[in-house]
């Protein structure tokens, strides 16, 4: 165990620096068709200024990189999987029959998969080609996704309808855990591979200690019955854990997603998209406040303060490897 | 005979010429009313219609400089006035301008949306830009894909929708909005379109919406039900785009403002003028009809095992009104109106000839069904554009406890919402435009509208409530519930007190608990039974769902599931036969 945590250690600190992306909205009441104020990916630059890169796009809801090469990034948008490399180029990776992405993850060897509005699909080539892996789940909204990283074929989605694991990248699936909820997130713990954290529409917050074959309801859960939407690990510390949602607010565990504190002074309202630790600052949690601004605290979310993006919808926040993306 | 034969077919020849002229005389005129404005006030629109008329080009070009610089937006509603605007340049425009749009296409991103309609839009416009600009690569557009790769994966989804309509029915069906959406890009490929496959299945496909609205067509109002409409367009049901198509088509109606724009780019792309029999199968109103439809929900992406549901529709066609419904449900997220009473007016203008009941459903699960944003704010994202949807007062929307059943011109509601359900009671709409109205001591409304007599009997009690903009909404708090009604003309009956006695001296025999449930006999002498929830029977027979066809009545054939529209009128046979790509028309052989 001691090895893994040294791996996932080493492989967050290899970058020194990280960025901080957003992807959301800032203009507040948008719908189709409508003029749009910035949107699509943001970038917390050195001085602490937000920029808008690239086109504006009004629905991406999560982002990835494959390990050891963040200068390309692979987007889970509306209409697509969308890969910006090096140079700031957009593309289309998928086609017309792909829509609204839920979520995208990447693995090591070219590895990605994402879920959307009929399934999910896996990439083995970068995101040259795709092909489906949802043959044998019983519902296939692709809600949630994330490729182990340690072990190579195994994946845990998210659906409508709970959570399901494959241990041959798709080839068949198993149920792990909260059947009748609507999956929302899951996520691996980048110091303890065998930890994973899942977080439900109604549900509450589940968790598994056996690589995300089962997944167990937590006990006293504060957010039974609201709807949570992110996870975020401390990479600074393994027991801490934060959780979001409309309603909770912010939630942060101590003690590895065992039990739960709400962590919402000073937010304007409990409604909350994403958060997101910074790696380079022990201690330092962002959360993206409905509508309001993106949020962020020194001290684990015991304390907020307004960072930046005003009026926004954040739905999705990651620190990226500096040297990478721009 | 062999001379008559002649000089018929000579007579209706001329009268086609004369129609088509007119057709080509309102296209004109629409063209003209939108390119004769000041300057100053062009915009898209106009500066197509400008480029179409070749005239006032500089102002046109000067505008449209203005627009492209000044910051775009509109994703596909801002890609197809585009394309309009670079087919109809026919080298009216500079080098410079049409450099300026080529790069416009590369540095704006326009989403591609999340229904059927903003895809069609974003395909074909897609389709046609990359056809014009064939050698781009990734770099010259916004999404990193080649022209080529751009026309062909257009190409597949557009295909795949013509398949997925002709043969499973269309998903935002017989809409007084969005029919114009779905005709104007039609109208570009039919124009527009290189490949021959592609302009004939467009030009094909437009013939099989002209005539799916031509069957419905009251006068040029699009009758119910509709998969969407919106909250004006429900109860002034004129103000919609299917009436600018209906004035531009058939002219019908009177001539619009128009409401959507969409009638405009179809006149801007030489869109065709349906062929006779359409004319003649939206205008033929000398015999009542009753015409059958299987349509299909949009795309349900959560929490069901089929991606579209059924929508199984009934219209009762006379010339003085419509009834029109579909069996109940929720068959569409925001804007389903699922049954009416729709009456003939000379003038539509401000005008609410219809009337209906509804559950004013709003919920998050059947919003989490069809769109995929997030349940917290899903509703108040639907809000934003579709400001009623989360109101107690509404007309408009489905309800999954609502089923309906009908027969030729009655038709029975049923109601059973479940306690705790958001807004717990039944909204009746009734039209400030009703000229006779009566609350009869047995239960029964009896009121007219136009010259059309409707009867309306509540199943449980209620309450009149006003309607901001006239008339009052028959308010009924209690959850088992119902509504039958049955329309005439006065051509049967000469006043209100003869309909009111004949409605009188029909059996009718309801029951609430456990479930609604209702037994009556119409006045066309049908016996209809319908308990909430079961199959509805008429002279005993359950209704045969299984067996519904695509379009079924006097004028318009198709069977589910099969790729063919069979028209008929007049003696007049014509077949869209998208299996082979083929249009045939017949004229049967005269027998006495």
């Amino acid at each position: 165990m001691r090895v893994l945590v040294w791996i996932a250690a080493a492989a967050l600190c290899a970058y020194g620096e990280h960025r901080l992306h957003a992807l959301g909205v800032t203009t507040k009441g948008w719908v189709v068709g409508a003029a749009l104020l910035p949107s699509g990916v943001f970038v917390k630059k050195a001085d602490g200024a937000w920029v808008n890169e690239g086109y504006r796009h009004p629905l991406l809801t999560a982002m990835a990189w494959l390990p050891g090469k963040p200068d390309t990034l692979f987007l889970a948008a509306g209409d697509g999987v969308i890969r910006i490399d090096s140079q700031g180029r957009w593309r289309v990776l998928t086609d017309e029959t792909v829509t609204e992405l839920q979520d995208i993850s990447a693995g090591a060897g070219g590895l990605l998969a994402f879920g959307h509005t009929t399934g999910f699909q896996v990439s083995e080539d970068g995101g040259a080609t795709w092909r489906e892996i949802s043959a044998g789940l019983p519902r296939r909204y692709g809600k949630a996704i994330r490729l182990d990283r340690l072990h190579r074929g195994r994946v845990v989605i998210g659906t409508e309808n709970g959570f399901y694991v494959s241990d041959n990248l798709g080839g068949s699936w198993k149920p792990a855990g909260a059947a009748g909820f609507q999956a929302m997130r899951v996520e691996q713990s980048p110091h303890e591979a065998s930890l994973w954290l899942a977080v439900t529409q109604k549900g509450g917050i589940f968790r598994s200690t056996d690589g995300g074959r089962t997944f167990e309801a937590t006990p006293r859960d504060p957010a039974a019955g609201r709807n949570l939407y992110d996870i975020a690990f401390d990479p600074a510390d393994a027991r801490r854990i934060a959780v979001c949602g409309w309603g909770p607010g912010v939630l942060v565990s101590e003690d590895g997603g065992v039990t739960w504190e709400a962590r919402n002074q000073g937010l304007p309202r409990p409604d909350v998209w994403s958060v997101a630790f910074d790696p380079d600052k022990p201690g330092r949690l962002y959360a993206s406040v409905h509508e309001e601004a993106l949020y962020v605290s020194e001290d684990a979310g015991r304390t907020w303060r307004v960072d930046g993006l005003p009026g926004s919808i954040i739905l999705r926040m990651a620190f990226v490897p500096a040297g990478g993306a721009r | 005979m062999k001379k008559l034969a002649t000089m018929a077919l000579a007579a209706v020849i001329a009268s086609q010429s004369v129609l088509a002229q007119d057709y080509e005389q309102r296209r004109r005129r629409l063209i003209e009313k939108m390119a004769r404005v000041d300057d100053e006030k062009l915009h898209y629109h106009s500066i197509a219609a400008r480029l179409w008329l070749r005239e006032g080009i500089p102002g046109a070009e000067k505008k449209l400089r203005e627009l492209l610089e000044g910051g775009i937006s509109g994703d596909m509603f801002w890609m197809f006035p585009m394309t309009a605007i670079a087919y109809l340049d026919r080298g009216q425009l500079s080098d410079s301008a049409r450099a300026l749009m080529r790069k416009s296409w590369k540095a704006y991103y326009p989403f591609r949306g999340d229904t059927e309609n903003h895809w069609l839009l974003y395909y074909t416009s897609m389709y046609l830009m990359a056809q014009m600009w064939p050698e781009m690569d990734g770099e010259g557009w916004f999404n990193g894909k080649s022209s080529k790769e751009n026309l062909e994966e257009a190409r597949r989804w557009i295909e795949s929708w013509v398949k997925l309509t002709t043969t499973k029915g269309q998903g935002e069906y017989d809409c007084t909005h969005y029919i114009g959406v779905y005709l104007l890009p039609l109208s570009y490929l039919a124009a527009w379109a290189e490949d021959a496959r592609m302009k004939k299945q467009a030009s094909m496909m437009i013939e099989w919406i002209a005539a799916d609205f031509a069957v419905e067509s009251l006068d040029g109002i699009y009758v119910g039900s509709h998969a969407r409409t919106d909250d004006r367009q429900v109860v002034e049901k004129w103000r919609g785009v299917s009436a600018d198509f209906a004035w531009l088509l058939f002219g019908q109606g009177k001539e619009t403002p128009p409401f959507g724009g969409y009638s405009l780019y179809y006149a801007l792309a030489d869109g065709p003028e349906p062929p006779a029999i359409i004319r003649a199968i939206a205008t033929d109103r000398s015999r009542p009809y009753t015409h059958l439809e299987k349509k299909r929900t949009r795309n349900r992406w959560r929490f069901n095992d089929e991606l579209h549901g059924q929508v199984y529709k009934t219209t009762y066609m006379t010339k003085d009104y419509a009834v029109s419904s579909d069996q109940g449900g929720v068959l569409q997220p925001v804007q389903q109106h699922s049954w009416d009473v729709t009456w003939r007016v000379d003038d539509p203008e401000g005008v609410h000839n219809t009337l209906f009941s509804l559950h004013p459903y709003s919920g998050m699960i059947e919003l989490e069904e069809y769109f995929t944003f997030s349940p917290d704010f899903g509703t108040e994202a639907v809000w934003r554009s579709k400001t009623t949807y989360d109101s107690p007062d509404k007309l408009l929307g489905g309800s999954p406890y609502e089923k309906i059943v009908q027969s030729e011109d009655a038709v029975i509601a049923l109601y059973d919402i479940p306690p705790g359900t958001r807004f717990p009671h039944i909204n009746g709409f009734f039209s400030k435009d009703l000229e006779e109205f009566v609350e009869d001591a047995s239960g029964w409304i009896f009121c007219r509208g136009g010259r059309t007599w409707i009867a309306y009997r509540p199943l449980a009690p209620y309450v009149w409530k006003p309607i901001e903009g006239g008339g009052r909404r028959l308010f009924s708090p209690y959850l088992k519930n119902g509504t039958v009604v049955q329309a005439a003309s006065m051509d049967e009956y000469p006043n209100l007190d003869a309909f009111r006695k004949a409605v009188l001296a029909l059996p009718v025999k309801f029951s609430l608990e456990p479930a609604p449930r209702v037994e009556f006999r119409t006045l066309r002498g049908k016996t209809i039974e319908f308990a909430y929830g079961q199959t509805p029977r008429v002279d005993g027979k359950p209704l045969d769902y299984a067996g519904w066809p695509a379009f079924g009545g006097p004028f318009l054939q198709g069977k589910a599931g099969e790729p063919r529209l069979v028209m008929t009128h007049g003696g007049v046979r014509r077949v869209l036969d998208f299996g082979t790509l083929t249009v045939s028309e017949s004229r049967a052989a005269r027998t006495k």
